[in-house]
């Protein structure tokens, strides 16, 4: 499925969304199910919008190449964890929608552009929010995020006025980069690093014919060029002094923040909190379960790993260095540049076994940390009790359980919605981390932590696997991450499937018999990428260089 | 869940962080320490705050205002040596498992600020300089009248002299203040600088999450003088028959409060400036509040709503310790973590009330109508409560709190509705439905 050719017949749709398919996030789904909370919301409203903040427009200011995009969809990751319905508007997509391959005239971006080019813009701006309203107004959205590159000062107060004409607050967030080696590593991560241009190149504005000269150019040179063909399409830019408009000036990717608050609350701290823990750098996350412990475990013992458990974190170690060996050298392959890898930190619970399954990489030289928040999910007085002996004794408790798995707590425990709000420091944390990042927790936890990441809904969190001899990466691309499974081989079977320290609290039968994170993957018609068993040694997205290039045309 | 945990689920992990106030007086500075402490503390979070001041007062116990002028070399030499004290204790504090210091000081130089930079950094603790930045002169005047009359260096003197002395004090730090990075050469420091109290906030190089937080914290907090007022509902059916949680309607008794209420809040107020009323989803506060003048804009929070007692909802204390002997039992023992079953803990409490705490912080004239439990974990936080002491705290029916926070405590006011209510306070161990409260530590 290729999400550019269902952005533009979709965008030619009433009403146009973008969509996720099997290997990527769902950030731009929306659920439609009634009373589906968000995974750490804390309470829901009849209204649907929360901390009593009114309907918002976030409107994003920056020239391309500053990570906007980046940070739209980021904010609105963390605004629908939190229960507030968030939708993202990329302005790019209206366009590619509505001028055949992308192409706009010359004077498209110009203060005295001609009047045809000014009726395009228009009309681009105009379905984009109407879309927007509509969101707001009649599908209980709290917040629109509006991504474009909203140049001017004159433009932006008009814009604020029209949303005030709708009962809609603005906030602004301007992204701000005048260090030149964050601009050219933005220029480089967006455009150079994907010379693969054919299935989408001719939809970009700069047009295809600049991006072809990228390929096999000096990728500094190529930053160089492309920042400057930036200045000549989008002439005039305005940084954000306006006194009487809220905004957010991140400056230099997060170094330094100017907060301009006329009227804003709570919520508008709260998005200035997250964009403080938010950088702009593009790293991996990989995910992996602990190895067996040697006893048989349970939530109070904290045993060390058995034999088959240091087999294990040994083989699973040289799995995860190879293939990032090999990635970086289909990059170069690939005539991309030659760069050193990035840093690999990798984060464990306290229990013994997470911390003895780093332990082959704690040897070579890698940094481990310990997150006590990271404990798994509190089974309460269900522990160690087999799913009948459950049943017979908490029989209302199972079926409340069935009806919301995430929410129900067996007494005494933890409910995934615990679990999920107990670790948003972990997510804030997760987000400042610069270097690639290996965790290294309990099946409970890796559930939480990558439903935050691909935007699964809570009713599928408690029925994400993570079978042991699969490393799952998670890549991020412009418009949403991407999750890969890496197969660790040659594990003793019986050390791979289920948890076996699990707690076995029913989880109702999934009647797609999922067998990996990746939501729905049964469900669909025709898998993106083969699923079979005994699935090859490395999976290549062919989606990412796609999910790229993508970006490669967002210009507004 | 592990030992350590705390509300919102931080455990610092060998992080110190040193927060550098930096100000000239009367710019709500002790404020704003005072309050950022309360908060940390409030999450579980050890945070102390050393008071420069405090330390010179040990030399200087009442200085005059020459004493500040930086012309004055022993004056220099003595406010040095008492942040160099307040630093060293500071340290000492740190290794005794201290996680956020606050330096209560102005450190309105450049100098000062470098001096200490070198002497925190230099023992691996993290600096971060917040900054609160104020030209509105009607502000500096009522924080310098409330000053005056609060600070423990004019104690005992003509209230017209300590005022007139206190400006002459703080133009002496103006001959030489230079807020942070006003000449940009101070880049490379963390800092958050607040300007009229949150109209424009700077946030320069925040290096990890917990100083994130902080900043996130002082970003909703404001120092203009407020008060905050709290009551619980009115009483309820199950009140009466000594049943916890459910969702009951008012008793008679609790009608009558409900109409005596807006007396009660205007006598209290002083004025017919109108509060905003916050209360509950449940029919009990909701209720309570409906006599408020038409003009209280009302708002009902779901974070409000009482501690979810799960099974035992609806239940006497003594059917939960004839049904439930051993949860009775835990949570005597440990009553802000126990968890009832399929219900919540004082802790859930606390976490689900944060973004109230937040909000309360940066509102003005609120009233908040709402439950024992969540009474006693708002006011806890405003008046420095333990955990081991908030959820035994008393909190009468049919009596209205007036909270104030000053620079130097919260003062808390009480209004007696004078209607006759049933107690709903319960000592540790007791079944009873209906005790009086032990009399000391009393609301």
């Amino acid at each position: 499925m290729d999400t550019l050719l269902t952005a533009e017949i979709a965008a030619n749709a009433p009403r146009y969304r973008r969509r996720s398919s099997t290997f990527i996030d769902g950030i731009h789904d929306v659920s439609d199910e009634p009373g589906n909370l968000a995974p750490a919301q804390l309470y829901s409203t009849m209204s649907g919008r929360l901390f009593h903040s009114g309907r918002i427009a976030i409107v994003m200011v920056g020239l391309p190449a500053r990570g906007k995009t980046h940070i739209c969809v980021s904010l609105a990751r963390y605004l629908s964890w939190l229960g507030v319905k968030t939708r993202i508007f990329h302005l790019g997509d209206y366009r590619r929608a509505t001028v055949e391959g992308g192409h706009v005239p010359q004077d498209y971006f110009y203060p005295n552009a001609s009047p045809a080019s000014v009726m395009l813009r228009q009309k681009i701006l105009k379905k984009c929010r109407e879309d927007i309203y509509a969101w707001l107004n009649h599908e209980n959205g709290q917040v629109a995020i509006y991504d474009a590159v909203n140049p001017t000062a004159s433009g932006r107060l008009a814009l604020a006025k029209e949303f005030a004409k709708h009962d809609v607050q603005t906030l602004f967030i301007e992204s701000y980069v005048d260090d030149q080696e964050i601009l050219k590593e933005n220029a480089r991560n967006v455009k150079i690093s994907s010379p693969d241009v054919s299935d989408d190149g001719s939809s970009d504005p700069l047009q295809a014919v600049d991006l072809f000269k990228f390929h096999g150019m000096d990728p500094d040179e190529a930053a160089k060029y492309y920042l400057k063909r930036i200045e000549e399409k989008i002439p005039v830019f305005e940084t954000m002094e306006e006194e009487e408009l809220n905004y957010i000036k991140m400056i230099n990717a997060g170094r330094a923040f100017y907060y301009n608050n006329v009227s804003f609350n709570y919520l508008s701290h709260r998005i200035v909190f997250y964009l403080t823990n938010l950088h702009i750098k593009s790293r991996t996350t990989f995910f992996v379960r602990a190895g067996p412990a040697a006893e048989e475990d349970s939530y109070k013992a904290d045993g060390p790993l058995s034999e088959d458990g240091r087999e294990y974190a040994k083989k699973m170690t040289e799995t995860l260095l190879r293939h990032r060996e090999q990635e970086r050298q289909a990059v170069i392959d690939g005539d991309g540049p030659d760069l050193p890898l990035r840093p690999l930190t990798v984060w464990t619970s306290t229990r013994l076994r997470t911390i003895e399954t780093a332990e082959p990489l704690k040897e070579l030289g890698f940094k481990v940390k310990q997150r006590s928040q990271m404990s798994q999910i509190n089974p309460g007085l269900c522990e160690k009790l087999s799913e009948r002996a459950i049943r017979a004794l908490y029989a209302d408790e199972v079926e409340k359980h069935e009806l919301d798995p995430y929410h129900h707590r067996y007494p005494r425990a933890e409910s995934y919605h615990d679990l999920a709000v107990r670790l948003e420091p972990i997510i804030l944390e997760l987000e400042r981390e610069q270097s690639d990042l290996l965790i290294i927790a309990h099946e409970s936890v890796l559930r939480v932590l990558y439903a935050y990441l691909m935007h699964c809904s809570t009713m599928d969190i408690p029925k994400l696997k993570f079978p042991r001899d699969e490393i799952i990466e998670i890549i991020p691309a412009a418009y949403q991450n991407e999750a890969k499974r890496i197969h660790i081989r040659g594990l003793d079977p019986k050390t791979i499937p289920g948890s076996p320290e699990d707690i076995r609290i029913p989880v109702p039968n999934d009647p797609n018999g999922q067998d990996s994170p990746i939501p729905n993957l049964s469900s669909l018609p025709e898998p993106a990428e083969p699923v079979a068993m005994g699935a090859p040694e490395k999976i290549v997205s062919k989606k990412r260089k796609g999910m790229v290039s993508d970006k490669v045309a967002d210009e507004d | 869940m592990a030992p350590k945990m705390n509300g919102i689920g931080i455990v610092p992990e060998d992080t110190h962080i040193c927060v550098v106030m930096v100000g000239l007086p009367a710019r709500g500075k002790s404020y704003i320490a005072n309050k950022a402490q309360r908060y940390l503390k409030w999450l579980s979070i050890p945070a102390k705050t050393f008071n420069v001041g405090n330390y010179r007062r040990n030399d200087a116990p009442h200085p005059s205002a020459d004493f500040f002028d930086t012309n004055n070399a022993e004056g220099e030499r003595k406010r040095r040596a008492a942040a160099n004290a307040a630093v060293s204790d500071m340290m000492k504090w740190f290794k005794s498992g201290g996680v956020v210091g606050i330096l209560d000081a102005t450190n309105s130089t450049k100098e000062r600020r470098k001096w200490v930079v070198e002497r925190i950094a230099s023992e691996g603790v993290e600096v971060i300089f917040v900054e609160s930045n104020c030209d509105d002169e009607e502000l500096i005047m009522a924080n310098i009248r409330d000053v005056k009359t609060t600070s423990p260096d004019y104690v005992g003197q003509d209230p017209e002299k300590a005022a007139l002395d206190f400006r002459e004090r703080i133009r002496n730090y103006e001959k030489v203040y230079k807020s942070i990075n006003e000449d940009g050469d101070e880049d490379h420091l963390t800092y958050l600088k607040i300007m009229n109290v949150g109209r424009k906030v700077y946030i320069n190089r925040i290096q990890d999450y917990l100083q994130s937080r902080v900043v996130y914290f002082l970003m909703n907090l404001h120092i203009r003088p407020r008060s905050v007022w709290l009551s619980r509902h009115g009483e309820s059916m199950l009140n009466l028959d000594g049943r916890i949680g459910g969702d009951a309607s008012l008793s008679h008794r609790g009608e009558e409060y409900a109409y005596k209420l807006p007396d009660l809040v205007r006598e209290s107020v002083g004025s017919d400036r109108p509060l905003t009323v916050w209360t509950s989803t449940l029919k009990r506060t909701i209720a309570t509040a409906r006599h408020l003048p038409k003009e209280y804009n009302q708002l009902q929070w779901k974070a409000l709503d009482e501690l979810d007692a799960g099974v035992c909802d609806g239940m006497t204390y003594q059917e939960i310790a004839d049904t439930y002997p051993e949860d009775f039992q835990a949570r005597d023992k440990d009553k802000y973590n126990y968890r009832y079953r399929a219900g919540e803990s004082y802790r859930d409490v606390v976490i689900r009330l944060e973004p109230i705490i937040m909000e309360l912080e940066r509102s003005e004239d609120i009233l908040i109508i709402s439950h024992q439990a969540v009474i006693r974990c708002i006011y806890a936080y405003f008046m420095q409560k333990t955990q081991e002491e908030s959820p035994w705290v008393p909190v009468p029916l049919h009596t209205l709190m007036k909270l104030t926070p000053r620079a130097y405590g919260t003062e808390l006011q009480s209004y007696r509705a004078n209607i006759k209510a049933v107690s709903t306070w319960r000592g540790k161990g007791s079944t009873a439905k209906h005790e009086d409260p032990v009399p000391e530590g009393g609301v």
